[in-house]
């Protein structure tokens, strides 16, 4: 196993864009740490575009379309600056930005207008760029691929089964993404095989997790987390895998609550407990990382048990 | 002659079976270029005339066919097999979802129908018929309904919605874009009251933004950009009490402070009443608290910022100055 | 028994048309049954426009408008007919517009208008390339609107017609498989078309003419079946429609060759000359050697200097339909298409008033009444001009509404039905449906229903002919004993779809036996029915309109009835 402290750092490899998203610098910290630390020991190069607005996470075009385009076109004015793909490891980010980017990339009228606002600040966005979130470039080939990474693997994850929960902003619409099938995604579960891992089948996997309608309607916000993580449990999974921090708050912080709206939809009672993980925090426990240093201790639900059977696997 | 495939139907007959079960057809499709329609056609006219199924237009354009396709909702008219073979040559085709089964591949749509005639879908006007002529309309008005108006009421969106699946109340996909198109439409009086009502639980903002809907639509409707287009609208008409307004309008607000996300104010601007704060707020925040999540911060209770900015604010501040002079609305 | 004071069978323009007039006209109990749900009706395929004078692009007529229509029609409208259509169609556009229905604009705001075939100004008012769909939608919404009881997927086995007067019809509910009686004061027929009976055709598995057949077998003639249109822009083998509008909107037609033929054929209107002439023209290329595609049936409808903006703004369906059906992008490249049976001229014969008539002095069959695609009053005459069939469908459906509304509040007379005639009607109705569930012969339903179009398409067709019509005579008495074979596998009640299929196989190959005995009648060649054998129109012996009457032995008999001429006399028709 590696020093806890240490993080190996690999071949410098392809460089991107690096915008994390605002969960990743708030409340999933450890989103952050966990995914600098992978890219750093695969020599994936970071270069962080700190002066990067928020997103906006498909909730301010409800009230500020024009704000949030233009905010993004700058963004991926940034990107487009330095000549590099622009990386995520946040699914809504990766949905928001994808979105806007074949909008602009198709319609000049929108692009010129969108320039125009850009114009007093010195940007301007010829839509040249690339948006991907990190499971696509761990995933493909002619970014980093699995190819590479599994001979990077030092502590596979035998016989943890690993459920893995794509979302929507991820696979949906699939005519704009274009990497995974829209209903039989496949990319997550095959990083979870190439790490070792079993992959659990189970229903909801590119389901809604809810989250976006937490403050509308926290009834039916909680009750598909819960569905999805009992599906999940009931299918045996260990552990829960996802793309998106958005997704892990619904999944993981608010899985006391989960817990409950599912007792109130008559859907069955008991505890959930299931720990979830984010994708670079799985990565590098195959790495040979230690939960310590993946800030797993963060997380509302123990994540102890799959710590247990990775390092059991090990021995 | 194209190779061998395999349709595998979900199937059910109310008269014999007690559960549905699995059947495979195996089958040279009739060819090359033939729909996936053209195929199920195929088997029950050639093979298993009890396969039951609807269609009738197989042009995309009468709704009828809409069922699941290897785990997705869509019309089985508009494509071709062979875009939904999987590794095995297989195709699974299942009845949609949310809605009872009727037989095989039929299924009950009276919820959707329900859903439609809910929002009051069509047009009203108190004002007297012009006595000549039509109503003009500005092509641009045209526009804000065109893609709203192609929706064929296939269903395809129910079957697939994350809100419907989880609460029958929710008025779903193609009848918020039916409502849109109303609520868009020059010729309508009515579209305050509809923007109250729509605002309301089971309304606008009870959908989870999921795209489920805009992945299954075969028409460019696409009901969330709709639903989106309705709270844009909403907003508009300062309809902003609710949880979803709030929400919104909130995230703004921080945006335009320091240019990215104070996560943890963002809920203390979203809820309406402090019996929401303390039942669906105040657990998690000590949850969270304790984990060393996040910092609670009283501050957050006052105006102001409270987290550092982005670097280059000004950037940002500047940018969204400008789309607010460029946006009439927010100018009232 | 399920009581109604007026049923109207078929939900499409022409049945939710009658249905808000007969409620407009103070028609208290009004229920629509269909066999799909009303906004699955094939109305809803319509894509080009719907022609109204209202002069919004350039200068146009109700006179302009009528004159195109008969001559269009190649002379066999009756011009009463022709007349009130043309006159009707802009109080009915503005009506629709006022109700709710969406409609492309011009800069002005006004209605958009756009050319069509046959049509001396643009006057197909369109909602981008779905006309049909928006119009469909837009009166199902005022049916939601007023309430209207909807028998929604029950299907019709017959109507029942007793001492002159029309008293209901049999029905079964398709969900549970019952059979039951609709007692009703009035019976209205917007069933729609029988395009199905053609190998490759525009119309929905459903367009089988039931209402058509199922008013022969009462007794009631039907009229000019022989006239059938074929579009000449059906997506080439899989016969899905791709808008006149295409041509409307300037689009060319090229042969194999590239060679813009319309030059031959009607050099002055070109493209855009009706349908019924440029169907021929395709398939006069096709047969002399000038097609496209590998077997050679094919010619090609070239919209690419009309620009992607154009095209995405005036025709996204039919772009979105060729890239979906044939995998090609018509901004870039032409799509091969070709003749497709569209629409059937004849039908159910009514006077103006959409009343149902049934022998050559148009005596009136109490109660029951007809309207669109399944009727022929007759406006259309030998072929119908792109964009009046959605007009026709709702003017004659409103005053078919009307007229139901005068009648019930009216001229209605408690007829004489004993419970004797409901309840034989029921046997009967539940005999058939017994016999066909249990059919248990050798044949398979769906290799007589290809063989059927295979053949009706090969020897009725675009172009016809003494020898190929007599022998598709034989063969289809051949296709009645096949039918008297054939098997059916599910014998259960519940939704059984093959069932319906089996029962609309029946109807269709007796429609065909009417079209074909009309065909083979009629010597000579007019608008949608052409001879190769009389290649000419013959106004001396056969401007008059074929009706088909049900013989004892179930054959066709053939009578025929004046066409009403009163301000427009036949000439030669040259575009």
């Amino acid at each position: 196993m590696a020093n806890e402290t240490d993080v190996q750092a690999g071949e410098p490899g392809k460089r991107y864009a690096f915008y994390p998203g605002c969960v990743s610098k708030g409340a999933c910290k450890e989103l952050k740490t966990s995914t600098e630390l992978v890219a750093k020991h695969l020599g994936i190069q970071l270069d962080e575009l700190r002066e990067a607005a928020c997103c906006g996470a498909g909730v301010t075009d409800d009230v500020n379309p024009e704000m949030t385009d233009a905010l993004n076109a700058r963004t991926l004015a940034l990107a487009e600056q330095k000549g590099l793909t622009l990386l995520t490891q946040c699914s809504t980010c990766q949905g928001v930005l994808n979105k806007l980017n074949k909008e602009v990339q198709e319609d000049e009228r929108k692009r010129d207008r969108l320039n125009e606002v850009l114009a007093d600040t010195g940007y301007q966005y010829n839509g040249t760029i690339e948006v991907k979130h990190l499971l696509w470039v761990l995933v493909d080939d002619a970014e980093y691929g699995l190819t590479r990474l599994r001979e990077q693997v030092k502590q596979p994850l035998d016989g943890l089964r690993v459920a893995a929960f794509y979302g929507c902003y991820l696979v949906r619409p699939s005519d704009l993404l274009g990497f995974d099938h829209p209903h039989r995604p496949t990319s997550l579960d095959e990083l979870v095989t190439a790490l070792g891992g079993e992959p659990v089948e189970y229903g909801g996997k590119t389901k809604c997790c809810g989250f976006p309608i937490q403050m509308m309607n926290p009834k039916n916000s909680f009750g598909m987390a819960g569905t999805h993580l009992a599906d999940a449990r009931d299918k045996g999974a260990d552990t829960m895998v996802t793309p998106c921090p958005l997704c892990h708050l619904n999944l993981d912080a608010r899985q006391p609550d989960a817990e409950g709206a599912l007792q109130e939809l008559g859907k069955g009672s008991g505890r959930l407990s299931m720990p979830v993980l984010h994708v670079p925090q799985l990565v590098a426990l195959a790495l040979g990382y230690d939960a310590r240093q993946l800030g797993m201790a963060t997380h509302i639900v123990s994540t102890d048990a799959v710590e247990g059977k990775v390092a059991a696997a090990g021995a | 002659m194209p190779e061998p495939i395999t349709i595998r139907v979900k199937r059910f007959d109310p008269e014999t079976d007690a559960e549905s079960y699995w059947q495979d057809y195996t089958f040279e499709p009739p060819s090359e270029d033939s729909t996936l329609l053209d195929c199920i056609n195929h088997i029950k006219w050639f093979i298993d005339g009890t396969l039951t199924y609807r269609m009738s237009c197989r042009s995309a354009i009468c709704g009828s066919c809409a069922m699941r396709v290897n785990g997705g909702g869509q019309l089985v008219c508009n494509s071709q097999y062979r875009d939904h073979l999987d590794a095995d040559n297989t195709i699974t085709v299942e009845p949609a979802g949310n809605m009872p089964v009727v037989k095989d591949l039929v299924t009950d749509a009276t919820g959707f129908w329900e859903k439609i005639r809910a929002v009051d879908p069509y047009i009203r006007s108190d004002r007297e018929r012009e006595a000549e002529g039509e109503h003009l309309m500005s092509p641009e008005d045209f526009s804000n309904i065109d893609d709203a108006s192609t929706c064929i009421m296939c269903g395809a969106c129910y079957s697939e919605c994350a809100s419907y699946e989880i609460d029958k109340n929710f008025l779903g996909p193609a009848a918020l874009a039916k409502a849109q198109r109303v609520v868009h439409d020059t010729r309508d009086e009515e579209q305050g009251p509809r923007l109250a009502r729509l605002s309301e639980y089971g309304g606008m903002w009870d959908c989870a933004h999921c795209f489920a809907c805009v992945q299954a639509c075969p028409k460019p409707v696409n009901p969330l950009y709709r639903i989106v287009d309705l709270r844009n609208e909403a907003h508009r008409r300062n309809f902003h009490d609710n949880n979803g307004s709030r929400h919104a309008r909130g995230f703004v607000d921080i945006i335009e402070e320091s240019g990215w996300l104070d996560e943890a104010k963002l809920p203390l601007k979203s809820v309406g009443s402090l019996k929401e704060f303390v039942t669906d707020l105040l657990p998690m925040g000590i949850r969270m608290g304790v984990k060393n999540k996040f910092r609670p911060n009283p501050m957050h209770l006052l105006p102001g910022r409270h987290h550092p900015p982005v670097p280059k604010m000004n950037e940002i501040t500047k940018i969204i100055d400008k789309t607010k002079a460029a946006d009439p609305a927010d100018n009232e | 028994m399920i009581e109604h004071d007026v049923v109207i069978v078929g939900a499409g323009l022409a049945g939710q048309s009658a249905a808000l007039a007969a409620i407009a006209g103070g028609a208290k109990d009004v229920a629509i049954l269909s066999k799909v749900h009303p906004v699955r009706s094939h109305s809803g395929a319509a894509q080009g426009g719907i022609a109204a004078s209202l002069g919004n692009e350039a200068e146009d007529s109700v006179e302009m408008h009528d004159y195109d229509t008969v001559k269009g029609g190649d002379f066999l409208s009756d011009q009463d007919a022709s007349l009130i259509l043309t006159e009707s169609a802009p109080e009915m556009i503005y009506a629709l517009e006022h109700m709710g229905v969406v409609f492309s604009r011009t800069e002005d705001g006004k209605i958009a208008q756009r050319p069509f075939g046959g049509h001396s100004s643009p006057r197909a008012c369109f909602a981008a390339d779905r006309t049909g769909h928006a119009i469909l939608h837009g009166l199902f919404e005022q049916v939601v609107k007023h309430d209207v009881k909807i028998y929604s997927e029950w299907y019709m086995l017959s109507i029942i017609v007793h001492d002159h007067g029309c008293h209901g019809i049999v029905v079964m509910n398709i969900d549970s498989g019952e059979i039951e009686v609709i007692k009703t004061k009035a019976v209205m027929f917007g069933t729609g078309g029988y395009g199905r009976i053609f190998q490759t055709t525009t119309n929905a598995f459903a367009s089988t003419g039931d209402g058509a057949i199922i008013s022969y077998r009462a007794g009631v003639p039907l009229e000019d079946t022989e006239f059938m249109q074929f579009h000449p822009t059906g997506l080439y083998r899989h016969g899905i429609l791709a808008s006149e509008g295409a041509r409307g909107e300037g689009a060319y037609l090229i042969n194999g060759e590239g060679e813009r033929f319309m030059e031959r054929y009607a050099a002055g209107m070109m493209e855009l000359a009706p349908r019924d002439i440029v169907s021929r023209a395709e398939q006069t290329e096709i047969d002399e050697g000038r097609g496209g595609e590998e077997d050679g049936d094919a010619v090609y409808l070239d919209l690419r200097h009309l620009g992607r903006e154009r095209i995405m703004e005036r025709l996204p369906q039919i772009w979105q339909l060729s890239r979906d059906f044939q995998g090609i992008d018509m901004i870039e490249e032409p799509i091969p298409i070709q003749p497709t049976a569209h629409y059937s001229m004849g039908g159910i014969p009514t006077n103006v008033d959409g009343e149902v008539v049934y022998d050559e002095e148009n005596t009136v069959l109490a109660g029951y009444y007809s309207a669109g695609e399944c009727a022929c009053v007759s406006t259309h005459g030998a072929n119908r001009l792109g964009t009046n069939s959605l007009l026709e469908a709702c003017v004659y459906g409103d005053r078919a509404g009307r007229s139901i509304a005068k009648y019930l509040s009216g001229g209605y007379e408690e007829r004489p039905a004993t419970p004797q005639v409901f309840s034989d009607a029921v046997a009967q109705a539940t005999e058939r449906a017994d016999r066909v569930r249990a059919m248990d012969g050798p044949e398979r339903l769906g290799d007589i229903r290809n063989d059927l179009k295979v053949a009706m398409t090969n020897k009725c067709g675009v172009y016809r002919d003494e020898g190929p019509l007599t022998e598709l005579t034989d063969e289809l008495r051949e296709f009645r004993g096949r039918y008297a074979r054939a098997h059916i596998s599910d014998r259960t009640r519940r939704f059984n779809t093959e069932f319906l299929e089996a029962v609309e196989l029946d109807h269709m190959i007796e429609l065909a036996e009417v079209m074909v005995a009309g065909a083979l009648a009629r010597k000579e060649s007019r608008g949608g029915h052409s001879r190769r054998d009389f290649p000419t129109r013959d106004d001396e012996n056969f401007l008059k309109h074929t009706l088909a009457n049900r013989a004892e032995d179930g054959t066709p008999d053939l009578t025929y009835k004046p066409v009403k001429i009163i301000r427009h006399e036949p000439v030669e028709r040259t575009y």
